[in-house]
C-alpha cells in the first residue's frame, strides 16, 4: 500500500512536470492580429481604411470640440456651459486652454492611421481599384488632419511613413509651408488615386471631389489664385451638382447628396455624431452650445429660404416627434433667441436623430472659392455665385464684388465652421479689418473683443504638448 | 482529547494584534465543546467525584475568576475571591482551568481529590508560528520582515471585506481606502508605493495565489501574514515585488469535539458630514453679482422667483441611512484521523446613497485526512456569490454626490406632477442630471460568482523528509448587468433605452510540487529546506451584447430578448501563465544565529521569448542576542533580536502581448447609413519588455522587556525599484494608441517601522495598549528624459492636478502659487508678478483676483509659473490600540491616523468658482466684495480672465487625520447561566465604526485614496464618503 502511494505520487509530480515549460508560457492573442499577421488582403486593407475615419466622430474632435474653433466669429455666442470656451470666444485664452488640446491627439491619429495604410497596404496583392482607393482615402484623410492643424495651430510636427518606422515622434514643428506642401501633396495624390465618386454602400468615404474640393481652399489660402480656379473647376465640372433644395445637404435622408463633397458620417447607436446635442436646445434634449447672434440673422436677405434651414428661430413650429410632436420654438429656448438648425433632425418616435451628419466641405462652398479666387484675381465671379444664390432664388448678381462674395458665404456656409477662418483670410490679405470687425458690440452676449494681430491669427499650441515634448515643441509667437 | 490552537475559534479568547506580534491576551483557553452526546444528554452526577483546590498565578497569589471545566463537558465552576473551587466530576475525567492572559492547563483528575494549579502568563508571542510561504516558522527563527493579524481581532467588524479590517493593523501595511461605497475594498500598499503600474500586493489564501482579499468571508479568516521584506518575500519572487499577504483560514482539530457557532450582528449606518452649499436665495444673488461685476446683462432666469425659494438639500436626499446585517455559522470538528471546519454566512450592506449596495453569500469546507502516519491529505474550498451595484462619485461631470453638492437648490426633488426636476430649464443650472433621480432610476449590478479551493497531499518519505504537492483552482463567472431607461426630460438625456449585459469567466490553474527537510543535528544545528517547481495558468474569456430600443421598460422585460435593435456585440479571451523553481533554505546555530536564503527563479507569458525569465534571490540573517549567555544578567530585557537582509523581488503585473503591435477590429464608422467596421492599430509595440525588480534592504530588532509585558520591533528598510514598467509620458503626436509599458522609471521607498505593545493583567482586570507606526518616504528616482507622467484630468476644464516628476514623490500636486487675493488696482498696477503681463495691461485682472505668483520671475504669470505644490503620501501612518477585560466585559478602541500630507480639495476649487454654471459651497457667500473683505474667496464673475480657480495652493489642505475606526464592547453572560441552557459560550457586543474623526480637512472624508491608478492620490472628488455604523450583534456556541 505505501509503495503504491509513493509510485503514484511520484509518477503524477513526473507527469506534470513533464509538461513542458516553455509550452506553458506561449501565449496567443485571440482575437486579435499582430501587424505582422494582418495586411494580408483586400478585406484588410479595406478595414484600415474604415478605421481611419473613425477618430472624426470623436466628441473631442468634429464631435464637438472642432466646432468651438468657430465661436470666435460674429456668427454666434459660444453658449453651453463650458467654462473654457469665454476665453477662446474672447481672445483671453493662454496655451493651458483645455479647449486647445481637446483634438490634437485625434487628428494624429488620423494621421497615424493613415501612415500604416501607407505603409502596409502598397505591399498587398490585391484588386488594384481598392488599394487605389484606400490608398487615396488614406493621402486624403492625412491632408485634411493636417490642413486642420495648419489652419488652426500654423505649423506642426509633421510625422509620415519614415517617422512611424524610425519611431520618431517627437519632433519640432515643420514650418507652415511645410505643412502646406505636405497637405498639397496628399490631395494631389488622394485626387490621383480615388474615384470620381462611389456607388451606394461607400457613400461618406473620400472621392476626388473631396480631394480636389479641399485643394481648391487650401490654394486660396495659399492666394494661388489660378490654382484654385482650377481644382475649383474639376469639382464644378464634376459629377457634383449642388442639391436643388439648400435644405437636402441638412436632413438625414438627403445628406449624402452628391453636393457634399465630404461629411462626417453618423448612423444612430453605432457611431453617433454629438454635435448634434450641442446645438439643440435644452429642454429639447441637447446642450445649448452655439447659438447665432443677431448680427448674422440680420445677414440674410429679406426671404431667403437659407435662414429657415440654418437656424431655430422664435414662431417656428418644430416636429420633435413622439409625445411632443409639433412644438413652437420659442426665444426663451435660447439666450441669443436662437439655435442653429443644421445639425438636427427628430426622429418619428420622439428625440434627436443622431444619424445626422456633419458636412465638411460641399460644392456651394467650391462655387464661392472661385468666386472668390475670381474677383481677387480681377475676373468676373458672377457665374459661380450666382450659381449659390439661383440655387435659393436670389437675385443674380453682376460684376460681384468681394463683399457681396463676403456675404454670401456667410449665410450660405453659417454653422459650417467656416466663419471664423475666412474673416482671417481676408484680414490677412487687407480685405476686411477682423480687429475692428470683432470690436464691434454685438450685444450683452457678444461684447467687443480685442483681436491682436498677428497673434491670434493662430491658436496656441496647447502647453500640455509642450510639457510631454520636453519642450521640443515651441509655442506661438504672443504665447 | 486535546485543544491544541482551540483559541482560534473561540470567541471568549480576546487577542490584541501589534503589528507583527499578535499576542494571545486573554484566556488562551475556551470552554471546550462537548462530545454530540453532552449536548443532549448532560452527564449524570451520580457517579461524581468530589474535587476542589486552589488557582493562583505565578506569584501564588490566589486568582480569582479563573475557569475550571471538565473536559468534553458542559459542567464547570468558576474559582471565588480566594482563588478556590470546588466540583463534582465524573469518574476519570479531565478538568481545563482557563484564565484570561494565562496558558491553560489540562489536568487529569485520576483519584487526587485536592487540585492545585498555578497558572503561568501566557507568553505565547515568541513560539507563535508564522505562515511564510511553502511552510510556517517559529515566530522568533523569522530573519525577514512579517507582520500578523489574528483572525480574531477583525471578527464581526462591520466591513466588507477583510482588506478593510487590515486597516492601520500592521506597520507598513497601509489601507488606503477608495471611498466608502459598499464592497469598496481600497487598495493595500505595502512599505510604500512600489511602483508606478500595479502596486497591489500579491494574495496568497490557503497557499493559493488568488484574487482578492474581498473574495473571503472575514469571519472565516484564521491569521492573515504579511512578508514585508525581500527575504520574507522572495519566496514568492515573481510577484512579490510589492509585498505578499498570506491569508489562512480556520480549520477544524484531529480529535476534536463537534463544535457549532451562530454568529450574527445587524446595524445601521448614516453619513458623517455634508458640504455646506448656498441656499437658492443667495445663489441667485450671487450669481446675479457675477453679470453686474462684469458689466453684463442679468441672465434674467435668476432674477425669476419660481427659483429663489430654497426646496433641497440635495446632499440630505441622496444620503439616507445604510444598513448592515451578517449571519454565518461553523461547524468545527475532528475523529483521530480525519478534521474538518465547516462554514456559511451571508452578509448584506446597503449603502447611504440610495440603490448602492453589496451582498456577499459564502460557503466553505476545509478538511485534513491522515491515511497512514506518512501520509497526509488536505483540501479547501470556497464557494462565494457576489453582488454589487455601486453608484458613480468619482466623475466630476456625473458622480451623484458631486451632482448633489451642486443641483439648483431651488428645485424640488419631484415637480407636482411627480416627474423629475431638471436643469433642463436653463444652461445657468449646468449639465447636472437630477441625482435622486439618477439614483432612483440607475439599475446596474455585477454578479460573480467565484470557487476557490485546492487539494494538497503530503508524504513523508524519513523523518522530516517530506514531499508535497499541491493543485488550486480559483474560478470566477461574472455578469455584469446595466440598463439604462429612456430619459427625455434631463439635460443628459437618453432618446433611446438600452441594456448592456457582459459575462466573463476565467480559471487559474495551480500546481506545485515541492520537498522539504527539517532535521537537527548535533544538537546545535536546525537546518529547514524547502525546494520545488510551480505554474498557474490563467484563462479568462468573455462576450457583451447591448441591445436599444425596449419598449417597455418593466422590470420583468429587462433582458436582451425584449430589445429591438442589436447594438454590439463582442467577445475575447486572454490566457497568461507564469512557471517557477524556488528554495529556500533556513539554519539556526544554537537558537542564537539565523540565516535564511532564498532563490525563485520566474517565468512570464507576459513577455517576449528570451526575456520570460527573472531570476530573485534573497538572504537574511539573525542574531537572538538575548540568548547570548553574556546577556542572561540582564533580567528586564526578555527577547532581544537583531535582524538584516537583502533581497530581489520582481514584478510582471502589467497587461501582457504588449511586445507585440497588435490590430483591434471592431472601430466604427458608417458608410451610405450602413454600419462599417475597421481595424487599427491600438498598441505600440514594446519588444524588450520584461521583469520590473525591487531591492530591498531591511534591518529589523525585536525586543521584549519586563518578561515580554512590553514588546517593540523596529524595521528600516529601503526599496528600490529598478526598470520600473511605466508607460512613458507621450507626445499626442503618436496619435491615440496606447503605449507600453516601458522598463524605464526608477524608484524608492525608505522607511522605519514601529510597533509597540504593553500588556498587563491586576487581577481580573486587564488591559493592552498597542501601537504602530510607519514613516515611509516614497521618490522616483529616474524618470524619462526628465519628463513626468501625468493624470487624470479633473472635470469639464480638464484641470492638471497631479504629476509625477523624478526627485518628488509619485502623485505629486502640481500647480500655481498664491498670496491672496488683489484688495486695490493699485496692488495690481504696482504688482512685479504681472508687470509684464498682457493680462494687467489689457485690464483682464481686477481687484478680487487671485495673485500668483510669478515663480519664474519673467513678470509674466504663466503656465512656465508652476511647480510641485504639495505631496499626497502620508509621512506617518498610525494605528492605536486599547483593549480592556474586566470579568464577563470586553471593551475595545481602535484608531487609524495619517499625518503629514496635503489633499488637493478639487471638489471645492470648483465649488467655490463662480463660471461653473452651478451651485456653489456656502463658504462663496464670504467672496471678495470690496477691498479687504476676503483674501480667500475671489470676487463674482462670468470670466476666467485671471483663471482665479486653476490648480493652486489656495486649494490644497492639511490631510492628517486621527479616526476612532472602531469601537467595541462586548458581555458574555456567565458560563454558569450559559449551561443551562447547552450554550458553553454566549457573548452579546456592540460595534461602533468611525465614531470619531479629527482632522482641519474641510471636505467629507480626508480618507481619498486613489484614482488613475497609483497616478492619482488624495483628491477630493466628492467621493463616496465613509459611514458611521453602529452594529449590534451575539455569538453563540454550542
Amino acid at each position: 500500500m505505501k509503495n503504491t502511494i509513493i509510485y503514484l505520487f511520484s509518477l503524477l509530480i513526473l507527469v506534470s512536470m513533464g509538461s513542458c515549460t516553455d509550452e506553458i508560457l506561449e501565449t496567443t492573442p485571440y482575437g486579435q492580429s499582430t501587424s505582422s499577421q494582418f495586411w494580408r488582403n483586400a478585406e484588410d486593407a479595406v478595414a484600415a481604411a474604415n478605421a481611419m475615419y473613425e477618430p472624426l466622430t470623436n466628441e473631442d474632435f468634429y464631435g464637438h470640440a472642432e466646432h468651438t474653433f468657430d465661436i470666435p466669429s460674429d456668427d454666434q455666442f459660444r453658449a453651453g456651459d463650458h467654462g473654457e470656451d469665454q476665453a477662446i470666444e474672447s481672445f483671453t485664452f493662454d496655451a493651458g486652454n483645455p479647449q486647445l488640446f481637446y483634438s490634437w491627439r485625434h487628428k494624429y491619429e488620423v494621421i497615424s492611421r493613415a501612415n500604416a495604410v501607407l505603409i502596409n497596404v502598397p505591399g498587398i496583392a490585391m484588386d488594384q481599384a481598392i488599394k487605389d482607393r484606400t490608398l487615396g482615402e488614406a493621402h486624403f484623410l492625412r491632408g485634411f488632419a493636417y490642413w486642420r492643424f495648419a489652419v488652426i495651430y500654423g505649423g506642426v510636427p509633421l510625422i509620415l511613413e519614415a517617422d512611424v518606422l524610425t519611431n520618431n515622434y517627437n519632433k519640432p514643428r515643420a514650418s507652415t509651408d511645410e505643412i502646406f506642401a505636405q497637405i498639397e501633396s496628399d490631395l494631389l495624390q488622394a485626387a490621383q488615386l480615388l474615384p470620381v465618386s462611389h456607388g451606394g454602400a461607400d457613400l461618406g468615404r473620400s472621392h476626388r471631389g473631396s480631394a480636389n474640393g479641399l485643394l481648391a481652399k487650401m490654394y486660396l489660402y495659399k492666394e494661388n489664385f489660378a490654382k484654385v480656379i482650377e481644382f475649383g473647376n474639376k469639382v464644378l465640372s464634376g459629377p457634383y451638382p449642388l442639391a436643388a433644395n439648400y435644405s437636402a445637404n441638412f436632413r438625414v435622408e438627403t445628406q449624402n447628396n452628391p453636393e457634399v463633397l465630404f461629411a462626417i458620417q453618423s448612423l444612430e447607436g453605432w457611431q453617433d455624431n454629438t454635435h448634434i446635442i450641442y446645438t439643440t436646445p435644452r429642454p429639447w434634449g441637447g446642450w445649448d452650445f452655439h447659438e447665432p447672434v443677431d448680427d448674422l440673422i440680420e445677414e440674410f436677405e429679406e426671404g431667403d429660404p437659407r435662414l429657415d434651414f440654418t437656424v431655430y428661430k422664435p414662431g417656428d413650429i418644430v416636429d420633435l416627434g413622439g409625445s411632443r410632436g409639433p412644438t413652437e420654438y420659442t426665444s426663451d429656448l435660447s439666450s441669443t433667441g436662437y439655435h442653429f438648425r443644421k445639425y438636427s433632425s427628430w426622429r418619428a418616435q420622439g428625440g434627436l436623430n443622431m444619424s445626422h451628419n456633419n458636412p465638411i466641405i460641399r460644392t456651394a462652398d467650391v462655387y464661392l472659392l472661385v468666386a472668390e479666387a475670381k474677383i481677387r484675381a480681377g475676373q468676373n465671379g458672377d457665374m459661380e455665385i450666382n450659381a449659390v444664390r439661383a440655387r435659393s432664388g436670389r437675385m443674380a448678381l453682376t460684376n460681384a464684388t468681394m463683399q457681396d462674395l463676403i456675404h454670401e458665404r456667410r449665410v450660405e456656409l453659417a454653422g459650417e465652421n467656416q466663419r471664423h477662418q475666412d474673416l482671417m483670410r481676408w484680414d490677412k490679405a487687407g480685405i476686411v479689418d477682423i480687429v475692428e470687425l470683432y470690436k464691434k458690440d454685438l450685444g450683452p452676449l457678444k461684447p467687443p473683443r480685442t483681436f491682436q494681430r498677428p497673434k491670434h491669427y493662430l491658436f496656441a499650441i496647447p502647453q500640455r504638448e509642450i510639457d510631454l515634448s520636453n519642450g521640443v515643441l515651441t509655442q506661438n509667437a504672443g504665447y | 482529547m486535546y485543544l491544541k490552537a482551540f483559541w482560534r475559534r473561540i470567541p471568549r479568547s480576546y487577542f490584541i494584534v501589534f503589528g507583527s506580534l499578535p499576542i494571545l491576551l486573554l484566556g488562551s483557553q475556551g470552554i471546550q465543546a462537548n462530545s454530540r452526546n453532552d449536548i443532549f444528554y448532560p452527564s449524570p452526577s451520580g457517579l461524581a467525584v468530589a474535587v476542589s483546590g486552589t488557582i493562583t498565578d505565578e506569584n501564588g497569589e490566589p486568582l480569582p475568576g479563573a475557569t475550571i471545566t471538565v473536559l468534553g463537558s458542559l459542567q464547570g465552576t468558576v474559582s471565588d475571591l480566594d482563588g478556590k473551587f470546588a466540583l463534582s466530576v465524573p469518574d476519570g475525567a479531565s478538568l481545563v482551568i482557563s484564565y484570561i492572559g494565562y496558558k491553560s492547563q489540562t489536568i487529569s483528575v485520576g483519584t487526587q481529590a485536592v487540585i492545585n494549579v498555578q497558572l503561568q502568563q501566557d507568553e505565547s508571542s515568541l513560539n507563535e508560528v508564522l505562515v511564510v510561504g511553502y511552510g510556517t516558522q517559529e515566530k522568533k527563527d523569522v530573519t525577514g520582515a512579517v507582520s500578523s493579524i489574528k483572525g480574531a481581532s477583525i471578527q464581526n467588524l462591520p466591513v466588507s471585506g477583510a482588506s478593510q479590517a487590515l486597516q492601520g493593523r500592521a506597520a507598513g501595511v497601509n489601507v488606503v481606502r477608495n471611498g466608502g461605497a459598499p464592497g469598496n475594498q481600497g487598495s493595500i500598499r505595502i512599505r510604500g508605493t512600489g511602483t508606478l503600474n500595479n502596486a497591489d500586493p500579491l494574495i496568497v489564501i490557503d497557499g493559493v495565489p488568488a484574487g482578492s482579499l474581498n473574495d473571503i468571508n472575514p469571519n472565516d479568516i484564521a491569521s492573515i501574514e504579511v512578508l514585508k521584506d525581500a527575504s520574507a518575500s522572495a519566496i514568492y519572487g515573481t510577484r512579490a515585488a510589492n509585498g505578499v499577504v498570506i491569508v489562512t483560514t480556520k480549520r477544524g482539530d484531529f480529535d476534536q469535539p463537534l463544535q457549532f457557532s451562530v454568529n450574527g450582528y445587524t446595524g445601521v449606518s448614516n453619513s458623517i458630514k455634508t458640504i455646506d452649499v448656498l441656499d437658492a436665495p443667495t445663489l441667485a444673488q450671487l450669481k446675479r453679482e457675477r453679470f453686474t461685476n462684469d458689466g453684463l446683462a442679468v441672465n434674467p432666469i435668476w432674477a425669476n422667483p419660481a427659483y429663489q425659494t430654497q426646496r433641497t438639500d440635495w446632499q440630505n436626499e441622496l444620503l439616507g441611512q445604510g444598513t448592515t446585517q451578517n449571519v454565518d455559522i461553523s461547524l468545527t470538528g475532528g475523529n483521530k484521523s480525519s478534521s474538518f471546519m465547516l462554514s456559511g454566512g451571508y452578509f448584506e450592506e446597503k449603502g447611504m446613497i440610495r440603490n448602492s449596495g453589496f451582498k456577499r453569500l459564502s460557503f466553505r469546507i476545509n478538511s485534513d485526512h491522515k491515511i497512514n502516519d506518512r501520509f497526509k491529505i488536505g483540501q479547501n474550498l470556497q464557494l462565494i456569490s457576489i453582488n454589487e451595484t455601486a453608484p458613480n462619485t468619482l466623475s466630476a461631470q456625473t458622480g451623484v454626490l458631486w451632482s448633489a453638492i451642486r443641483f439648483h437648490p431651488g428645485l424640488p426633488v419631484q415637480n407636482p406632477n411627480g416627474s423629475y426636476s431638471s436643469s433642463q430649464i436653463s444652461g445657468e443650472f449646468g449639465d447636472i442630471n437630477n441625482p435622486i433621480f439618477t439614483q432612483a432610476t440607475q439599475d446596474n449590478k455585477n454578479t460573480t460568482h467565484k470557487v476557490l479551493g485546492n487539494f494538497n497531499a503530503e508524504y513523508e518519505i524519513i523523518e522530516g523528509l517530506k514531499v508535497r504537492a499541491n493543485f488550486g483552482l480559483e474560478g470566477y463567472v461574472s455578469d455584469g448587468y446595466n440598463f439604462n431607461i429612456k430619459v427625455n426630460d434631463q439635460i443628459r438625456a437618453s432618446p433611446r433605452n438600452s441594456l448592456s449585459r457582459n459575462y466573463g469567466e476565467g480559471y487559474s490553474v495551480l500546481s506545485e510540487y515541492f520537498i522539504s527537510y527539517d532535521k537537527t543535528f548535533l544538537d546545535r544545528h536546525t537546518l529547514n529546506f524547502v525546494g520545488g517547481y510551480t505554474t498557474q495558468t490563467f484563462k479568462f474569456e468573455g462576450f457583451n451584447a447591448t441591445k436599444l430600443d425596449f419598449i417597455d421598460e418593466s422590470f420583468d422585460q429587462r433582458f436582451l430578448d425584449v430589445g429591438q435593435t442589436l447594438n454590439s456585440i463582442g467577445g475575447g479571451k486572454g490566457y497568461d501563465a507564469l512557471a517557477s523553481y524556488f528554495g529556500r533554505v533556513a539554519y539556526n546555530y544554537d537558537e542564537r544565529y539565523l540565516l535564511t536564503a532564498t532563490i525563485r527563479s520566474d517565468g512570464s507569458s507576459k513577455f517576449a521569448s528570451g526575456n520570460q525569465w527573472g531570476y530573485f534571490p534573497a538572504f537574511s540573517v539573525g542574531w537572538r542576542i538575548s540568548e547570548e549567555d553574556f546577556f542572561s544578567n540582564v533580567g528586564f530585557i526578555s527577547n532581544l533580536k537583531l535582524t538584516g537582509g537583502w533581497g530581489s523581488l520582481g514584478n510582471q503585473n502589467v497587461p501582457g502581448l504588449q511586445y507585440l503591435a497588435l490590430i483591434s477590429s471592431g472601430r466604427r464608422y458608417s458608410f451610405g447609413g450602413n454600419q462599417t467596421v475597421g481595424a487599427a492599430q491600438t498598441r505600440v509595440p514594446n519588444l524588450g519588455i520584461t521583469w520590473e525588480s525591487a531591492q530591498m534592504t531591511n534591518i529589523g530588532l525585536d525586543v521584549g522587556l519586563f518578561d515580554n509585558q512590553l514588546l517593540a520591533n523596529f524595521n528600516y528598510f529601503i526599496k528600490d525599484t529598478r526598470d520600473m514598467l511605466i508607460a512613458p509620458p507621450t507626445i499626442g503626436s503618436v496619435g491615440t494608441a496606447q503605449i507600453p509599458n516601458q522598463n524605464l522609471g526608477e524608484l524608492r521607498n525608505q522607511g522605519l517601522e514601529i510597533e509597540l505593545l504593553y500588556r498587563k493583567t491586576v487581577g481580573q482586570f486587564f488591559y493592552s495598549v498597542s501601537g504602530n507606526a510607519s514613516f515611509i518616504k516614497n521618490e522616483v528616482t529616474k524618470l524619462v528624459d526628465g519628463n513626468f507622467i501625468g493624470s487624470q484630468l479633473y472635470g469639464r476644464s480638464s484641470q492638471e492636478i497631479s504629476r509625477t516628476y523624478e526627485g518628488y514623490p509619485i502623485a505629486s500636486f502640481y500647480g500655481w502659487r498664491t498670496d491672496g487675493l488683489y484688495q486695490t488696482n493699485e496692488e495690481i498696477q504696482n504688482d512685479i508678478n504681472v508687470a509684464a503681463d498682457p493680462r494687467r495691461t489689457n485690464g483682464l485682472i481686477k481687484p478680487g483676483d487671485v495673485k500668483f505668483l510669478d515663480l519664474n520671475r519673467d513678470q509674466v504669470v504663466d503656465e512656465k509659473d508652476r511647480e510641485v505644490i504639495g505631496n499626497p503620501h502620508p509621512s506617518v501612518v498610525y494605528g492605536l490600540n486599547a483593549e480592556f477585560g474586566y470579568k464577563n466585559f470586553d471593551f475595545s478602541l481602535f484608531f487609524l491616523g495619517n499625518a503629514g500630507f496635503d489633499i488637493y480639495n478639487a471638489d471645492r476649487m470648483q465649488g467655490i468658482d463662480p463660471t461653473y454654471p452651478f451651485n456653489m459651497y456656502a463658504e462663496t457667500a464670504d467672496r471678495w466684495t470690496g477691498p479687504n473683505t476676503s483674501n480667500e474667496i475671489p470676487r463674482m464673475t462670468t470670466k476666467r480672465d485671471n483663471l482665479n480657480h486653476r490648480t493652486s495652493d489656495l486649494f490644497l489642505e492639511r490631510g492628517d487625520f486621527l479616526r476612532l475606526k472602531n469601537l467595541v464592547v462586548g458581555y458574555t453572560l456567565p458560563l454558569p447561566l450559559t449551561q443551562r441552557f447547552g450554550v458553553s459560550k454566549a457573548r452579546f457586543y456592540v460595534t461602533g465604526q468611525n465614531l470619531l474623526l479629527l482632522t482641519n480637512y474641510s471636505g467629507m472624508d480626508p480618507e481619498l485614496g486613489y484614482i488613475n491608478n497609483n497616478l492619482q492620490l488624495n483628491v477630493d472628488y466628492a467621493q463616496y464618503p465613509q459611514a458611521r455604523t453602529w452594529t449590534i450583534g451575539t455569538t453563540i456556541t454550542f
